[in-house]
């Protein structure tokens, strides 16, 4: 882990206004004061259902989205207190990697036009010609283990789901970005070619020191984008446990962390459920009152649990911090059958 | 709830694929998506359909049901379903009866399914009246206990159009319409791709529930190996419309035979492990034009390809006690 914080993120809260008319709409607060950091090079994994935000703070931080309160520190710099001209300027290093690498892609536009799009941005600042564009196109593309020769001139339709995806993320490399933002970025593509946009994100990290914000519901994934990875796990807009990557997996101690990862597919002849595995189903009410969010859907929770919002402690050192009146580690995840003969 | 065929669908609904072949026809020409397919669907199993995409899971579902349209064609073979003779020979009203009967078929992102100017409780009744469905009223108490099992609000998910729904939830309507109608084999197509850890746990569940108290024949189409993993007792492997290896699904998953299913199962992402146990399949997936005429079809991305593989097919040999293998050189490596 790098030593200054690349992304510091405290308090942030985000609600979308209630809407009137035909459809009518409650106002909801998608984010409820999330604080995170990203470190130098660092990634950074959030996980949870749908609906509980991770999206919401993502574009946040990439500038798609304002946001109610809060403070962004970037390199140590207070966005909030930046001119909207700087503090775009600034975002512009921050660059998001959306789910649809189908959508994501302008299908009339071959891929050598898609990079020119931002490249002529890129060149105008930097004052660089059209043979630097050219260059840039290609050398974004090798980053990204294509072969310009082959790519540059074919439209998206003739590309496969991980070729695709691979075309956004050099899009994306073309600002030469100090963070990626990838919201689910591979859970949309093939199974096989998954491993391998995990694997390039990795190198990217490793040779081009880009931190990256890892969106996802697949945890699993979530390891191989680095051994220093951190989790933070969000329910309903509120980070409610964070740790080390392997550490939340292996001894999570919040009963909605344990839920999410007890309900990773078990690959049965491979490996056996955890002991303590047990997936919340069905209908629950939403949380009312000052209590912990997460009690309705609880089995741990007690009265305390529905009377008093718990607060944000440390559990064993500072880096494992949890929002649980009873924490207590399980193993719930899938644990090997046994080594491989 | 009384359908108005009086003769009922027989309650084991095994089927029997022989030798199917079905073409596309597009602007390069016409190109064989399943290749001389010959598989049995047993009844009161769960069956996988694993491969990635272009793989053809979703045409050997539909030619099942001999339901191939333009531009695609069903060039031969047969398609016996228990009590209903060879599906294939159908047609018109038949067939449509047919399905009424037997089939519950949950689309590929069903989102785009469903009528968009339509409450999803008026589509059921539709749904149920082109049926021969009787008590509409039993049809939608049925429809909200499906939702409620799968975490939705009954009430709330039949009045609402399709648009306030989420993609989750659209998904699981779809998987809603299948299981509605009292159908005896059940085909869901990727039924939990969009859908986070949770929901696709109690998408799983009810299926493999309902499974159960039915007795029904149950595929499932994915990439995905986990769901498989999870719910399926047995599993076909399919790669550029063949069918490369089937057998039950743990023993396929741990003593894979075929290079491809290797491959397939050392590239999933794992939750415990060593990360440097996992490698990604080499190459990419097979595009009908370029899949090769003679010799075996997975060699250009094959890590044992020998020369024989160049010139001659392989062909089924058993595996895994009753099921099969299509490769050369398995017997090189067990
Ligand atoms: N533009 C918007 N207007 C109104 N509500 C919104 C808007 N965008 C998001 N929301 C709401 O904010 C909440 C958080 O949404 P968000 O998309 O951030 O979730 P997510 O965690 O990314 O979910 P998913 O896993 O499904 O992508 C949800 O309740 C969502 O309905
Ligand atoms: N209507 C069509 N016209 C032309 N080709 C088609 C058509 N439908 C499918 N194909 C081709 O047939 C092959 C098999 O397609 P199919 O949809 O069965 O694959 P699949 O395994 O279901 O893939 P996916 O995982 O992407 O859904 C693919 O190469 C596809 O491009
Ligand atoms: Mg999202
Ligand atoms: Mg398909």
């Amino acid at each position: 882990m790098g030593l200054i914080n690349m992304i510091e993120v405290r308090g942030l809260v985000k609600t979308f206004p209630a809407r009137g008319g035909l459809l009518s709409q409650k106002a909801v607060q998608a984010v409820k004061g999330v604080s995170f950091t990203i470190p130098d090079a660092g990634a950074v994994a959030f996980i949870g259902e749908s609906g509980c935000g991770k999206t919401t703070i993502g574009r946040i931080l990439t500038g798609l989205e304002t946001y109610d309160s809060g403070e962004i520190y970037y390199n140590g710099q207070n966005l909030t207190s930046l001119t909207p001209r700087e503090r775009q300027e600034r975002l512009r290093k921050i660059q998001l990697i959306q789910q649809d690498p189908y959508a994501a892609l302008n299908p009339a536009r071959t891929i050598y036009q898609t990079l020119m799009a931002p490249l002529t941005w890129e060149a105008k600042r930097q004052q660089k010609n059209r043979d630097w564009m050219e260059r840039r196109a290609r050398e974004v593309l090798e980053l990204v283990g294509l072969n310009p020769d082959v790519v540059l001139g074919k439209y998206p339709h003739m590309l496969s789901g991980g070729q695709r995806q691979r075309v956004v993320i050099a899009r994306a490399l073309t600002v030469q970005p100090d963070v990626l933002v990838a919201d689910e970025a591979v859970s949309m593509i093939d199974v096989s070619l998954r491993l391998g946009i995990l694997t390039l994100l990795q190198a990217l990290r490793r040779d081009y020191g880009i931190a990256l914000l890892f969106i996802t519901h697949d945890i699993a994934a979530a390891r191989y984008i680095g051994h220093d990875g951190r989790v933070y796990v969000i329910y309903q807009g509120e980070i409610v446990e964070q740790a080390a990557t392997d550490e939340l997996i292996q001894s999570p101690v919040h009963p909605y962390t344990q839920a999410l990862l007890s309900a990773i597919p078990v690959l049965r002849g491979l490996e056996q459920p955890g002991p303590d595995r047990h997936i919340p189903l069905g209908e629950f009410a939403l949380a009312e009152g000052n209590g912990c969010r997460f009690a309705p859907r609880c089995r741990f929770a007690e009265q305390r649990c529905r009377d008093e919002k718990p607060p944000e402690v440390a559990w064993q050192h500072e880096e494992h911090r949890h929002t649980c009146h009873y924490p207590t580690p399980r193993r719930v995840v899938p644990e090997p059958l046994e080594a491989k003969s | 709830m009384s359908l108005h065929d009086p003769v009922p669908a027989p309650e084991d609904a095994g089927i029997q694929i022989r030798n199917l072949t079905v073409s596309y026809d597009t602007d390069r020409g016409r190109f064989h998506a399943l290749n001389d397919v010959t598989l049995d669907i047993r009844p009161r199993h769960i069956t996988g359909f694993i491969g990635e995409s272009g793989s053809g899971k979703t045409t050997l579902a539909m030619a099942m049901m001999n339901a191939i349209h333009n531009p695609g064609r069903i060039d031969g073979g047969s398609v016996l379903l228990e009590g209903a003779g060879d599906v294939l020979r159908l047609k018109g009203e038949e067939l449509r009866r047919l399905h009424g009967r037997y089939f519950g078929f949950v689309f590929q992102a069903s989102s785009n399914s469903l009528n968009p100017l339509k409450r999803i409780g008026a589509q059921l009744m539709d749904l149920g009246r082109s049926h021969g469905v009787t008590d509409l009223r039993a049809l939608l108490r049925e429809a909200k206990t499906l939702a409620e099992r799968m975490g939705m609000d009954g009430d709330r998910v039949l009045t609402s159009y399709q648009h306030e729904l989420s993609g989750g939830m659209r998904q699981r309507v779809g998987i809603i319409f299948a299981l509605v109608l009292k159908a005896r084999v059940i085909i869901l197509d990727e039924p939990t791709t969009a859908l986070d850890m949770l929901s696709q746990q109690a998408v799983l569940e009810i299926v493999r529930t309902i499974h159960q108290e039915r007795g029904l024949t149950t595929v499932i189409i994915t990439h995905d190996m986990g769901v498989v993993a999870e719910m399926a007792d047995r599993v076909v492997v399919l790669y550029a419309g063949r069918v490369v290896e089937e057998g039950p699904t743990q023993s396929v998953l741990r003593h894979p035979r075929h290079p491809y299913t290797r491959g397939l199962i050392h590239a999933i992402p794992r939750i415990t492990g060593n990360l440097h146990d996992v490698e990604p399949l080499q190459g990419t997936p097979p595009d009908l034009a370029t899949i090769p005429t003679i010799g075996c079809v997975f060699r250009e991305r094959c890590p044992i390809r020998a020369p024989i593989c160049d010139t001659v097919a392989p062909t089924p040999t058993s595996a895994h006690g009753d099921g099969i293998v299509t490769c050369h050189g398995v017997d090189q490596h067990d």
